[in-house]
């Protein structure tokens, strides 16, 4: 563990909490396993002692703000949970000068579980070349390690050159393990519409037994309503308690709106997302 | 394959152009397959992506969507948002299994009755040939 990356933090969240700054600091802590880390709220200057920060942080604790608008609070942000306060800022979810960032720069984040501190990287981390958050007001910098170059789509292409039917059976197998207890959307810091569209009962979009094809309505919607708004933190996919690949989804549909549109989400607060737009000389593959 | 076997189409056609456009084809007496069922919609732009994936998920073998010819949209620009947003399902569509052929966006305006037809003939026989949902 780093611990003068960890004093820093303490310290900057202990000035703000003092000062008044902010009412809350939103960070990790130690879990009860005594190695992996949990979400943290810091309302005093005294609990400031137990905020941390290594590589078992693995989770978007941005999340949080959508709960907390109403006052200032600081939060503890990786490079890619950057993306997700631009994303929310651009989508007008919360307001600038309601949250004061802590960046921290990052060079990947372990595949924990519960008393394990895991012992590779997260896939997403591998080829990640993210090392410093886009938005900050105060920056923590620690000693990154190097990591490789590499071809961040290639668990996409392996199904894309399947044949459609086995696609489908992948696919198929996949969704028929959902229990639909929604974790993927409660983690998610783009899934915050007040009424979901799976808990419509008038339209019924979704029924509500638990069936194969209801839960692949959820799934491919889920996924579709983050089209071009997902940021890649694989939130999704870390909490899923039948473990579905649900990053492969969102990944194929980054894939294709870069491809398509150009576009990567939560790298701009300002730029508009794809489907607020629109280019008259596009065809996009329809006929005229 | 069975040769029996008769896709279903569900079309969502914009009042102000394509059901124009199908209306034209039965007024002027053109014969097509008659396996669509249309569902008019007051733009292509109203057609949310959910209603394809429900379509889909109620056993529909094929979904036309069809709108306003780019640039003659009623409300100026509902079928250029049409067209982002299919684009992107059909190919996500294709990654999770259900070939993109099945997805068709296409343009009719008021006049092109022969157009439609002809149009829902090609989706007809281009679905036969692709078999039930099962299949492919």
């Amino acid at each position: 563990m780093d611990s003068e990356l960890i004093q820093q933090i303490r310290s900057e969240a202990s000035y703000l909490l003092k000062d008044g700054t902010v009412k809350c600091v939103i960070g990790y802590e130690r879990a009860s396993d005594g190695l992996t880390s949990r979400p943290f709220f810091a309302y005093e200057p005294a609990a400031v002692e137990r905020l941390i920060f290594d590589e078992t942080c693995t989770h978007n604790l941005v999340r949080y703000l959508l709960d907390k608008k109403r006052e200032k609070v600081a939060i503890v942000v990786k490079p890619c949970d950057s993306r997700a306060i631009n994303l929310l800022l651009n989508e007008a979810q919360i307001k600038r000068h309601m949250v004061f960032i802590i960046g921290v720069t990052c060079s990947g984040v372990m595949e924990t579980s519960c008393n394990d501190k895991g012992q590779a990287l997260q896939a997403r981390c591998q080829t990640c070349q993210m090392t410093k958050p886009l938005v900050y007001d105060f920056l923590v910098e620690q000693k990154l390690v190097e990591r490789p170059e590499g071809e961040p789509y290639l668990d996409i292409q392996e199904i894309e050159t399947k044949p459609i039917a086995a696609r489908r059976a992948f696919w198929s197998e996949q969704f028929g393990r959902c229990i639909r207890c929604y974790a993927c959307r409660q983690v998610c810091p783009g899934c915050y519409c007040p009424d979901c569209f799976v808990e419509q009962l008038d339209p019924l979009w979704v029924g509500i037994r638990i069936a194969p094809k209801e839960n692949e309505l959820w799934q491919i919607t889920r996924a579709f309503h983050l089209a071009g708004r997902c940021i890649g933190c694989n939130e999704c996919e870390r909490v899923c308690p039948v473990d579905i690949p649900l990053g492969r989804l969102n990944r194929k549909l980054e894939k294709e709106v870069k491809e398509l549109f150009t576009f990567q989400a939560g790298l701009s607060p300002e730029e508009q997302p794809p489907f607020a737009t629109f280019k008259k000389e596009e065809t996009l593959g329809f006929e005229e | 394959m069975n040769s029996q076997y008769q896709p279903k189409i569900i079309g969502f056609l914009c009042n102000w152009c394509s059901y124009a456009g199908a209306d034209m084809a039965g007024t002027s007496r053109m014969s097509y397959e008659p396996n669509i069922r249309i569902i008019r919609v007051p733009c292509s732009g109203r057609v949310n992506p959910l209603l394809v994936l429900k379509c889909f998920q109620q056993g529909a073998d094929g979904v036309l969507i069809s709108g306003c010819h780019p640039g003659d949209c009623h409300y100026n620009e509902g079928n250029y948002h049409t067209r982002r947003r299919f684009a992107l399902l059909r190919d996500f569509l294709d990654y999770l299994g259900i070939a993109r052929d099945r997805l068709w966006v296409e343009w009719v305006s008021a006049s092109e009755g022969q157009r439609f037809a002809q149009m829902v003939s090609n989706f007809t026989k281009e679905l036969a040939e692709l078999g039930p949902r099962s299949e492919s």
